[in-house]
């Protein structure tokens, strides 16, 4: 299995300018991803909010600059591409984003949102752009008689497939999809991940799936890459892997199962994520972390393979 | 406790509910559960007496509160039963708290208004009552701003003041849906403990079936403003009788050890502007006969529960 990504020591830090009344600050948004996504596997990245998925997914396909690290698409190191190239390159990389309702143009067409990528192209489709886009409407399973409705006349979940359809129509080969079905109703989460399933069979497509859905992410994905403050805390190389890390295992509990006979009692960790900005040193975990020692607070862990799948803990389960 | 019999409510001339019963008593965990636009928010506000506010009126029905019909409740009245007898409990945090406002006050007005407590009594009684949230700190926590706190924080806060007044009934609207998941852990469990603690009686409105499943006793599903199921939740979970709550379990993804996929169920979920004639879900459902799309099928007993649906039971 060839990897389409490859991904080293991606970083990125941002920073807020100081001015007479504030101080300068800056905060590691991603810190030290590495990862490798062979061709036709979904890997999900779970995590919860500000804990750099998104900025993660931007990184990849170089929507903003990474601080320093390396993405290589396809055996391309895509650091050294040039705006133009970085644009052509793009038809073979798209992103699907969370929020529908912001993605397209409300003045434009449905046809004119799905058409748009190949005018940014330059490319023109082999028949008729009318059946190109009735084609790639079918294939998310909308009826190419929306073609010429406006986003307000679709519902939300109708225009995440527009975003889909939108994002395949060059074929690309890899799709970042952030976050797609977080602001749809539950039926039609289902609809837009079935479809994402069989897109996947049809279209021979690699994914890269954030989510926060820890249950979602299980049943979706190859591969779980689990995020705690800009950091990959544990690689898990299966969904059914147990957790080695403290924070996948009290990710894992706070997911409850649709079973009332499975009810778990639950043993909440305390604490909430803390604000990126001056992080303590040691692990970022230690100060929720029942397992933390004097190690923990003073030394970072590093993905460590040893003894299982890689965790970033001094002390794994 | 409560019991709500065949509640309707009108917007003008839309209708978008209608035939909604359930009842609850002390110590118990009713959900309601539905999809955005199914009505369970509105369901809250009725029981609340918060219709007016948003100009609608109650057009059907009866709710039986310890004794009194809340739909004949003057607003005077109803001002001491709000907040005071029965407590809400807002989806986010973020809004439902005065930006301007130390936490302090915000929580003593509530036992000052429905207590008739002086300051100093309520400030202490605030104080007790964030310390059992596990709130760290609560004399310090008093003095800060909303902004100063965390999600998870301001939804403690926002649960203590609908604590403070001792409600029988508390109304949570979705009160983890703005929360990360550790977070909402926490939550659940703390409102878990307070309905053991306190007997209270608690009506938790989600759209999680997977919280319905771990905290709730009993169960009612909405579709298109209409109770369209309702039982205990063993019974709702084992052997759901409405095609809609089958398929709505069905939509929740679990592991692939059963290799099934899941499959959504097709079409949207309608808008008050568009419910259907006949049978709300008639249109979506895979076992719908002529007769669901003219006569609109009305909640009766089956099993332990209740079902509107004219041909209820397992898939065939």
């Amino acid at each position: 299995m060839t990897n389409l990504l490859e991904v080293r020591d991606l970083s990125k830090r941002f920073s807020s300018g100081g001015g007479p009344f504030r101080r300068a600050r800056s905060m590691q948004a991603v810190n030290g991803v590495s990862f490798d996504l062979p061709r036709g596997r979904v890997i999900g990245v779970v995590g919860e909010s500000g804990c750099g998925k998104s900025t993660l997914a931007r990184l990849i396909l170089r929507l903003i600059e990474p601080s320093s690290g390396t993405v290589q698409f396809n055996g391309a190191d895509l650091l050294a591409k040039t705006a133009s190239q970085m644009r052509a390159l793009r038809a073979d990389m798209q992103m699907v984003f969370q929020d529908p309702y912001s993605a397209i143009d409300p003045r434009y067409t449905v046809a004119r949102a799905v058409a748009e990528p190949f005018g940014i192209q330059g490319r023109t489709p082999k028949g008729s752009m009318a059946d190109e886009v009735a084609g790639l409407l079918d294939m998310v399973g909308l009826d190419p008689g929306l073609a010429g409705s406006f986003p307000h006349q679709i519902s939300g979940g109708q225009k995440q497939r527009v975003g889909i359809a939108r994002a395949l129509a060059l074929r690309p080969a890899l799709l970042v999809l952030d976050e797609p079905t977080a602001s749809l109703d539950v039926s039609v989460q289902a609809q837009i991940i079935s479809l994402l399933q069989q897109l996947r069979d049809d279209l021979d497509l690699t994914y890269l799936f954030i989510s926060h859905d820890l249950s979602l992410v299980k049943y979706f994905c190859d591969e779980i890459l689990v995020m705690y403050l800009g950091r990959v805390v544990e690689a898990l190389p299966d969904t059914s892997a147990p957790a080695r890390h403290p924070y996948t295992r009290t990710l894992m509990d706070s997911t409850f199962e649709p079973d009332p006979k499975l009810r778990r009692t639950i043993t909440p960790l305390e604490g909430e994520v803390p604000s990126p900005f001056n992080l303590p040193p040691g692990c970022a975990f230690a100060d929720r972390c029942p397992q933390a020692t004097t190690l923990c607070r003073t030394q970072t862990p590093t993905l460590d393979p040893r003894g299982g799948h890689p965790v970033a803990c001094h002390h794994p389960i | 406790m409560l019991q709500v019999r065949d509640l309707g409510v009108a917007f003008g001339a839309v209708q978008p509910l209608a035939g909604v019963s359930f009842g609850i008593d002390k110590g118990e965990t009713l959900g309601i559960v539905g999809e955005s636009g199914s009505g369970k928010s509105l369901t809250a506000m009725s029981v609340m007496g918060l219709l007016p506010l948003i100009g609608g009126r109650i057009t059907d029905g009866s709710m039986q509160f310890d004794g009194q019909d809340l739909t004949r409740l003057a607003e005077k009245d109803y001002r001491k039963l709000r907040g005071g007898r029965i407590g809400l409990i807002t989806q986010n945090p973020m809004t439902s708290l005065d930006p301007l406002q130390k936490i302090g006050p915000q929580v003593d007005a509530v036992a000052v208004l429905h207590l008739g407590m002086t300051g100093a009594q309520a400030r202490a009684r605030t104080v007790e009552i964030l310390g059992t949230l596990r709130i760290p700190e609560p004399a310090l926590i008093c003095d800060r701003y909303p902004h100063q706190m965390s999600g998870g924080m301001k939804q403690r806060i926002v649960i203590a003041m609908a604590l403070a007044a001792d409600p029988d009934l508390l109304i949570a609207d979705e009160p983890t849906t703005a929360l990360d998941v550790t977070v909402q852990a926490q939550i659940i469990r703390l409102l878990d403990d307070l309905v053991k603690q306190r007997n209270l009686a608690l009506i938790l409105i989600t759209h999680d079936m997977s919280v319905v499943a771990q905290t709730c006793d009993k169960v009612v599903v909405m579709y298109a403003g209409r109770a369209i199921e309702q039982g205990p939740v063993g019974a709702i979970f084992d052997a759901p009788q409405h095609p809609y709550t089958q398929a709505l379990i069905g939509c929740i993804p679990r592991g692939l050890a059963d290799g099934d996929r899941i499959e959504g169920i097709p079409g949207t979920v309608p808008t008050v502007m568009n419910y259907p004639k006949g049978c709300p879900f008639h249109p979506r459902c895979d076992r719908a006969q002529p007769t669901c799309e003219t006569v609109e099928p009305v909640l009766t007993p089956r099993g332990d529960g209740a079902v509107a649906c004219h041909f209820p039971g397992a898939a065939p």
